[in-house]
């Protein structure tokens, strides 16, 4: 009230303080204590809508410039600093839940949680999982494959690795050659890059399998140990 | 206050993308994904507002955050709101970018190197979706005084307070104060005609 009484008593009021707002030209003060009105009182709050209704047609001269990725690399860190690089549940990152799921529901429980955060903007080809295991091992991990990101991401869900000795994943395709995607690097969770013609295969349908091999991986650029765990990639 | 729904009908997304009202409606059910599609389809506009006032990348770079940040815990409150999706966006990016301003010039005193940057050419494109409504602003700018009209339009584009515009044009505080209110007061006449 004040602002406005002061410098021009009897014209506009509370109108024309909100026009000042709205324009900007307002000192840091005034517009703070505006702000203030804004929050507690509905009728002034309409007004400052008005005239940003009416005023906004002049933003058309705001010409649109593209931010720096780096700007949305900054606002995820700073809205969602549990999440990871990427919207990923935090149940992923919780060893005990994926340990005390039989094989089977771990695909479908890495289904019904990470479907949610599947909707999303239409990406040319969407994320993919699957649960890999076998029936004589007792290893098993989940993966994700997200070809945004261009990685996979491991969660180890059980099956220890013997020293010296190093799982290695492979994308099997009918009966083409595995393409080997690297040695898994130990730890709860691991991610591999995917390069974009294997990213094509497994979109394709072809399925993940990790194998057991001498340290460092396979020697030959095949498998040569068991196949320890598989599974079929599933469009989440 | 009119639902949100009827609001939507003037809805100004290009066709072929996701309806921003209804993204911004799926925000305020924090909803990510829906979150990083209307970072996609607004952060050009609304960095084009933050650099335009800011006139400083990585200060324009910092206030987008914010902005986002604001438009993430604040998106419910879009429901209440008559402005278009686009408008209630871009009023809370100005506002934040000139809320910065304001701070920025008061510590750092007297720098009054009022960036001296041309007006870029309306967005035509933005203008065009505009549509009907909008011709009825920049009919009634047309009415004041060609000077007076280039210090509202000033004002509301870099955010200039009224010691900016009084140095730009070269007239006392007081007087272009009185100017800018007599156009305000002319222009909620026209608007209401």
């Amino acid at each position: 009230m004040s602002i406005v009484e002061d410098r021009l008593p009897d014209e506009g009021g509370d109108d024309l303080l909100a026009a000042e707002f709205v324009l900007g030209v307002l000192s840091a003060e005034e517009r703070a204590a505006a702000a203030r009105r804004i929050e507690a009182e509905p009728a002034f709050a309409r007004l400052v809508e008005r005239w940003e209704g009416d005023l906004a047609p002049m933003s058309a001269a705001y010409a649109p410039v593209e931010p720096p990725a780096s700007a949305k690399a900054g606002l995820d860190r700073r809205l969602f600093p549990e999440g990871g690089e990427r919207s990923r549940p935090r149940l992923w990152s919780s060893l005990a839940f994926w340990r005390g799921l039989a094989a089977a529901a771990v695909a479908a429980l890495a289904l019904a949680i990470l479907l949610p955060f599947a909707v999303r903007p239409p990406a040319p080809q969407d994320r993919l999982v699957a649960s890999l295991s076998a029936a004589d091992s007792d290893v098993r991990y989940v993966a994700l494959y997200d070809p945004a990101a261009g990685q996979v991401d491991l969660r180890h869900v059980s099956g220890e690795r013997a020293a010296g000795r190093d799982f290695e994943l492979w994308v099997i395709e009918g009966a083409n050659q595995p393409i080997s995607m690297g040695v898994i690097p130990a730890g709860e969770t691991a991610q591999l890059p995917v390069e974009a013609e294997v990213g094509g295969r497994l979109a394709a349908g072809a399925k993940l399998a990790i194998s057991l091999e001498p340290a460092g991986g396979s020697p030959t650029g095949l498998p040569t140990g068991p196949v320890i765990s598989l599974g079929d990639l599933l469009r989440l | 206050m009119e639902p949100k729904a009827s609001a939507s009908a003037g809805d100004r997304s290009p066709v072929g993308q996701p309806d921003v009202t209804r993204l911004i409606v799926r925000v305020s059910m924090k909803d990510r994904a829906a979150f990083d599609l209307l970072y996609r389809q607004t952060s050009a506009k609304l960095f084009g507002v933050c650099l335009r006032v800011l006139n400083d990348r990585s200060e324009a770079e910092e206030a987008l955050q914010e902005v986002f940040v604001k438009i993430w815990t604040k998106a419910d409150r879009f429901a209440a709101s008559d402005l278009s999706p686009i408008s209630w966006l871009v009023a809370i990016a100005r506002n934040h970018a000139i809320d910065r301003l304001r701070q920025r010039r008061q510590t750092a005193a007297g720098i009054e190197e009022a960036a001296e940057i041309a007006d870029p050419a309306l967005d035509p494109e933005a203008l065009a979706a505009a549509g009907g409504e909008a011709g009825r602003i920049h009919r009634c700018l047309e009415e004041l005084d060609t000077d007076r009209a280039e210090a509202v339009r000033g004002a509301y584009i870099r955010g200039e307070s009224y010691a900016e515009l009084a140095a730009r044009h070269g007239v006392p505080l007081n007087t272009m104060r009185t100017w800018l209110r007599r156009s305000l007061l002319k222009l909620r006449e026209c608007l209401e005609r």
